[in-house]
């Protein structure tokens, strides 16, 4: 999980500016870390740094507002692509 | 009945106790609930010393606690005024020294941006954890006994909106009970908003658009779902779910909505339910307007247009918007819209001329600002006695009455549904130490309305990488400020004798460089070809 959830956080302290805590279950929609529109950047980014593919289904707050959850994503997908 | 939100409230808590008037992820409450505990939070106001008249500042996220704390401060007799949680230390100080604010309820998440403030305002918190520092509101509620207390006529005050102007800092918008009661009854009767109604909340509760859904609800013994829109498969799951039957969203929304990026598929969700949308705050484009009725064939799609000074002007009859999908339609009723040339006539159709609002609507001026109200709020001679609001945007009316907006008379960039001033994003991008000067303009990109766009000169003549230059503007600017376009200039073009930087040039020049044509500027008296 180490790499992954490094590559992430720094990524969003780039896109953010945020230089505060990071806690990899923290929703980061609801800290106010992540808005609307870079929690979609963040999972554009995550597909195409990781070689991986999202389907709609996984594009919910729920995989993707957590870092602990989106490198879990991030590993289920790598195990099984999308046919 | 008189008009004020709190009587509409006590009468619908009457006639309908047990009904759901809000469902959150976290909480559903009733309207007896909802009323009994907006009058215990304004109990708990009253007992830290809120008093009639007081500023009462709202600094937090969407929830069922938010819409308490602003009913709180509304039955305490007291006066609204919405602060963005987004917003940093110095745009937050701008609107408690204006306002003369006495008290903020804030939540938790946004205590480092608000501690500044805890010497000056009385601080507690609306929302979460329960602290040793700070009184928290839903806590202290369970220990009261609700009263009503409210005794606000319809002309007294109940909130203050804050939004940006050309130039200059963001400008109090003074509104009346009357103002948001009336907002009410006019906007559910035109949407024919009802009981039945479950109303899809993706607006934030900052700005009147998204207060409204607050009001119409609370009028209409309709249902009110909050979301926060961040992913659209999460809304499309919950529209469906919930059978959502009113939708209000804004360009940006849509966008959003149905970003190809995430995959979306609507067509797999049963909408049947979705009887209307309703869209302001931009012109909806020929994509969003066909992925609006792809997606939701059964609603009508409702385009409006308004500016905070008179809430909202005009609106789109749905059966209309095939064949003018580019009109702002007609006054929103108990209102009137003239179209004025200088002198203050009507214009004939198709000549364009500024838009003057008449009627509910119109707001009581901006607080604390003489000087821009008298611009803004002026009389007719035709309408003697009365206030209208001069909008300074510039419109035309077709043969058939329908109104087309052409342009801002100000400066303003309207980006992902926020209303940006040039001046307080140049006041930061100047703030950088290799930066001579900055000058912010918009440029059309309709997936967010415009883009904020910023040309800056350095000392050394040379620009500043932009990522370096971008992660500075990050930590100054929330981010829907954050300039998307930068331009370096070697030096600005100045203005005849008067030694203004010559903004118009500077944003001719930029769009240039863009490959884009340079925007037009629309005069009063203009005609226009074909409508």
């Amino acid at each position: 999980m180490a790499t992954e959830l490094q590559v992430l956080i720094d990524y969003i302290r780039a896109e953010t500016g945020h230089s505060g805590a990071l806690g990899e279950d923290d929703d980061l929609l609801a800290t106010g870390v992540l808005d609307s529109f870079n929690i979609v950047s963040l999972a554009m980014y995550a597909q195409e740094r990781f070689g991986v593919e999202f389907e709609a289904e996984d594009l919910v707050r729920s995989n993707l507002a957590r870092l602990s959850s989106l490198v879990n994503l991030i590993r289920t997908r790598r195990e099984a692509p999308i046919s | 009945m008189p008009a004020s939100i709190p009587r509409y409230l006590a009468d619908t808590a009457q006639r309908l106790p047990d009904k759901a008037a809000i469902v959150s992820p976290a909480r559903t409450i009733s309207f007896a609930t909802l009323c009994s505990e907006a009058m215990a939070t304004a109990e708990c106001l009253r007992e830290m010393g809120i008093r009639t008249g007081d500023r009462v500042g709202i600094c937090m996220e969407k929830t069922i606690d938010q819409v308490l704390a602003i009913l709180g401060v509304l039955y305490a007799n007291a006066v609204v005024v919405p602060i963005l949680p987004r917003l940093k230390g110095p745009n937050i100080r701008h609107i408690v020294d204006n306002s003369g604010m006495a008290a903020m309820v804030t939540d938790a998440e946004r205590m480092n941006e608000v501690a500044e403030f805890r010497d000056t305002l009385r601080l507690m918190t609306g929302h979460g954890a329960i602290s040793t520092d700070l009184p928290n509101l839903p806590y202290l509620r369970r220990f009261i006994r609700p009263r009503n207390f409210f005794n606000r006529i319809g002309n007294d005050n109940a909130a203050i909106i804050y939004s940006s102007g050309s130039t200059g800092r963001p400008k109090g918008i003074l509104i009346a009970h009357r103002n948001l009661a009336e907002g009410a009854d006019i906007v559910a009767e035109y949407l024919g908003t009802c009981e039945d109604d479950r109303i899809g909340c993706v607006l934030s509760f900052n700005f009147d658009y998204g207060m409204n859904q607050i009001w119409q609800t609370i009028r209409k013994g309709c249902t009110l779902y909050l979301h926060d829109l961040a992913l659209p498969n999460d809304l499309f799951a919950l529209m469906a779910k919930e059978r959502i039957s009113a939708l209000p969203v804004m360009p940006v929304i849509i966008t959003k909505m149905f970003d190809r990026r995430l995959k979306v598929s609507p067509t797999s969700f049963d909408f049947s339910a979705l009887r209307y949308v309703c869209s302001t705050g931009g012109r909806l484009s020929a994509d969003m307007i066909s992925d609006l009725r792809n997606a939701f064939p059964r609603a009508r799609i409702f385009s409006m247009f308004g500016l905070t000074e008179a809430f909202r002007s005009t609106y789109l009859d749905p059966d209309k918007l095939d064949a003018h999908p580019t009109s702002v339609g007609k006054a929103i009723p108990d209102c009137q819209v003239l179209v004025l040339d200088e002198q203050g006539e009507e214009c004939p159709p198709n000549v364009v001329g500024e838009l003057v609002h008449r009627g509910a609507t119109v707001t009581k001026g901006y607080w604390n600002d003489t000087l821009n109200t008298a611009k803004v709020f002026r009389s007719h001679p035709r309408y003697p006695g009365e206030t209208l609001v001069y909008s300074g945007d510039r419109v035309y009316r077709d043969e058939e009455g329908l109104l087309y907006f052409v342009a801002r008379g100000d400066e303003m960039i309207k980006t992902k549904g926020f209303r940006v001033s040039p001046t307080e994003v140049e006041t930061e991008v100047i703030r950088h130490p290799d930066i001579v000067d900055a000058v912010a303009f918009a440029v059309q990109n309709i997936a967010v309305g415009e883009d904020v766009a910023c040309a800056y000169t350095t000392t050394t003549g040379k620009p500043i990488p932009e990522p370096v230059l971008r992660q500075f503007l990050k930590m100054q600017l929330p981010n829907h400020m954050v300039p998307a376009l930068l331009f370096h200039f070697e030096s600005f073009p100045i203005t005849g004798n008067a030694g203004k930087l010559d903004r118009s040039s500077i944003k001719q020049l930029a769009h240039e460089r863009l490959g884009l044509a340079s925007p037009s500027t629309a005069e009063t008296g203009r005609a226009v070809s074909a409508g």
